[in-house]
């Protein structure tokens, strides 16, 4: 690959190359092989760490302290940990505003009280003007397990029924649109702890793996579900929940919803005979009220995801490659 | 995504194609959205097999000549340059490297929606010229048109456009006259044609004998397009609809045709594999001069052979599938795509390999 570009952050295709050239380098008794979210360490506690460098760092709907509470959080989530302890890691540009700083922690500070998370380490660097754009943060979240069940993507089966917690993309198309100066004035972004979503569901037995829909969108969850365990996903388009405003970003921009971040909304996969209780437990929480089943797992196209589209055509989703671009016309 | 009475809308349409296809007929999407609405709906798995459906040269970064790619490239590296482009252009494989690439080596590469940004590039940095890649049709043209005007008017002059616009009408003809086509209908391009009207693609009708539908971009004007064609096609009479009436007037928009005409004159262009087309492309006039990149940045453009192998002009002009081409996904793909028809979101190979890889849909 020679030398990276920004497409090897995008999370698509290119990304995952990527993530296996740098664990290569790793011998296998020196790491742990599981590509989800968070991976299970010692005596029932779980490990998750994510980076922030979200331009611009205020969006319509957050902020990128708020987004780095919510990203790490968001990532044990899904497993069915409840997220106790973070620690952050702050890269700085000399001449930033510390007002702005402590605008960005509070919010942080705000989403970690009301899920009773506890700061529990930082580091602090400040870099000479031009090093980074601004401020990086990274943030290592650790919490333990709440559910009697391993929840992940290897439990996903055939029949199986495929949720979405809320509409897509939201956060992608805020970030896009402020970034290519739309004016969209109801598009904000979907950034929220799901913990306190998520944490109903994780008694229900059948429940078999969540996953935060985050860089490269919904799209890119299914492809790696259906590639990662070899099973074949059909999702209807119809049923897949998009805001107007969404879809008239995606218009302009040339952008599919389906690859658009979200930032507040996790893909499910559920026993069909307990669907229905866990859409009704989504929906008691006002992030959840979207929430849809949007497809099933099937017995055909192995590791491929079949859109059912809304003339009644089928077509693949295929996970995207880099970064997405905005298109001449 | 379709509500309330479209689905019935859409149904009725799908049966209508049925029964307006009994023999087979080949059609050609000449618009670059068309060809991805038409695999993002899946619009292939609900018409009859009879009907071909062939992609034309409607994606502006595919049809870009391989020398021009590399002219603009060389140049991007440049210190002192800020290139202004596009977003579909930054992956696209030239000779050695991309857009990207060069991003990453450290060239200032901005991607822009619009051309009017420029001026604003231009004026926070009057250290620096500011490279436009101007690629596109009549759709971006009158838009690389207005910068330039405004450029002008308000003595702007770091500005460079590398001018590699296309007008549809011409590579049209070429297709029509191709007799290995065998085209029976165009579906127009509809965003096109809300700049140029009706008037410039009634000799396709006229003079060669072939249907056309000026068709918007949703999944049921495409439907329609595709039964209004049909309908020609068996009725024997070829001539120039629109189903695209809510967005495209007969006379075009007069003002952007203007601007064009203000800007621009017709020149020759070479299209990446169809190869040079009498006044296809569009170069700066004299008052605009100033401003053309290839004087002013000393760009090389030289004739430059498309990578071994790769069949992008084949698939350009509808002679092959991108099935057909022996690249196509062994050795070419999104990962690493070797010609442009591959990389470019709108490009026929990039479609066909994301939407029905493997022809498992």
């Amino acid at each position: 690959m020679g030398k990276l570009n920004l497409g090897h952050g995008s999370g698509g295709r290119l990304t995952q190359q990527l993530i296996s050239e740098i664990t290569g380098e790793f011998p296998d008794d020196a790491k742990i092989p599981e590509l989800e979210d968070c991976t299970f360490i010692n005596g029932g506690y779980a490990i998750t760490i994510d980076g922030f460098t979200v331009s611009p760092r205020d969006f319509p709907g957050g902020n990128i302290g708020e987004l780095a509470i919510c990203g790490s959080s968001n990532d044990l989530a899904v497993r069915g940990i409840k997220p106790e302890f973070i620690s952050m890691s702050l890269i700085i540009e000399e001449g930033f505003e510390l007002e702005e700083l402590k605008r960005y922690m509070k919010s942080a500070a705000l989403i970690c009280s009301k899920l009773g998370i506890k700061l529990a380490a930082g580091d602090t660097k400040v870099v000479p003007s031009g090093s980074v754009e601004g401020m990086f943060i990274t943030t290592c979240a650790v919490g333990r397990s709440v559910t009697p069940f391993k929840l992940g993507m290897a439990n996903i089966k055939t029949g199986d029924s495929i949720i979405v917690t809320t509409s897509i993309g939201r956060h992608g198309a805020a970030v896009g649109a402020s970034r290519f100066k739309l004016a969209a004035e109801a598009l904000k972004s979907d950034c929220a702890p799901l913990w306190p979503a998520l944490k109903d569901l994780v008694d229900i037995e059948g429940l078999r793996a969540m996953r935060d829909c985050t860089r490269g969108g919904l799209g890119t969850v299914m492809c790696e579900w259906a590639e990662g365990n070899n099973i074949g996903i059909e999702i209807d388009e119809d049923k897949i929940p998009v805001r107007e405003e969404v879809h008239a970003v995606c218009d302009i921009l040339g952008f599919d919803p389906l690859y658009l971040a979200c930032e507040g909304c996790a893909a499910i996969a559920v026993s069909p005979e307990r669907e229905t209780e866990v859409l009704e437990k989504l929906k008691k929480h006002d992030i959840c009220a979207e929430a849809s089943h949007i497809g099933t797992v099937v017995n055909s196209h192995k590791s491929l995801v079949g859109l059912r589209t809304s003339i009644g055509g089928i077509r693949v989703v295929d996970m995207p490659v880099g970064e997405m671009l905005p298109r001449i016309c | 995504m379709y509500k309330g009475e479209k689905p019935a809308r859409i149904s009725l349409l799908i049966k209508a194609l049925n029964r307006l296809a009994p023999k087979n007929m080949t059609f050609m999407e000449v618009c670059g959205t068309h060809t991805v609405s038409i695999f993002r709906n899946g619009i292939r798995s609900v018409v009859p097999q009879n009907i071909r459906l062939l992609s034309g040269p409607g994606c502006p970064v595919c049809v870009t000549a391989q020398g021009d790619i590399d002219a603009i490239i060389e140049t991007a590296g440049n210190p002192g340059i800020i290139v202004a482009t596009y977003g579909d252009m930054m992956r696209v494989p030239g000779t050695s490297g991309s857009l990207a690439q060069k991003r990453s080596e450290g060239a200032d590469i901005r991607i822009i929606t619009t051309a009017s940004s420029c001026i604003d590039l231009a004026l926070q940095n009057p250290s620096k010229e500011i490279l436009f890649l101007a690629i596109g049709f009549e759709t971006t043209a009158p838009a690389t048109a207005s910068m330039l005007m405004e450029a002008k008017e308000r003595a702007v002059h770091n500005i460079s456009v590398a001018c590699f616009h296309k007008r549809t009408p011409p590579v049209l003809e070429k297709l029509a006259m191709d007799k290995d086509l065998k085209i029976d209908g165009f579906l127009l391009p509809g965003h096109v044609s809300v700049i140029l009207g009706y008037e410039p693609y009634r000799f396709l009708a006229d003079s060669y004998g072939i249907a056309c539908s000026i068709t918007g971009f949703e999944a049921e004007d495409i439907l329609l397009g595709l039964a209004d064609l049909a309908k020609q096609v068996m009725d024997g009479t070829p001539c120039l609809h629109s189903t695209y009436q809510r967005a495209v007037k007969p006379g075009g928009n007069k003002l952007a045709v203007e601007l064009m005409e203000k800007v621009f004159v017709n020149s020759n262009a070479v299209w990446r594999g169809i190869g040079e087309i009498p006044d296809s492309g569009m170069k700066l006039n004299e008052n605009f001069r100033d401003y053309d990149a290839i004087s002013k940045l000393d760009m090389a453009v030289r004739k430059v052979a498309p990578p071994k192998g790769c069949r992008c002009g084949d698939v350009l002009s509808g002679r092959i599938t991108p099935r057909e081409c022996p690249l196509f996904a062994k050795g070419c793909d999104p990962v690493n795509p070797i010609g442009p028809c591959m990389v470019s979101g709108e490009g026929t190979c990039s479609a066909y390999y994301k939407y029905s890889r493997g022809g498992r849909f």
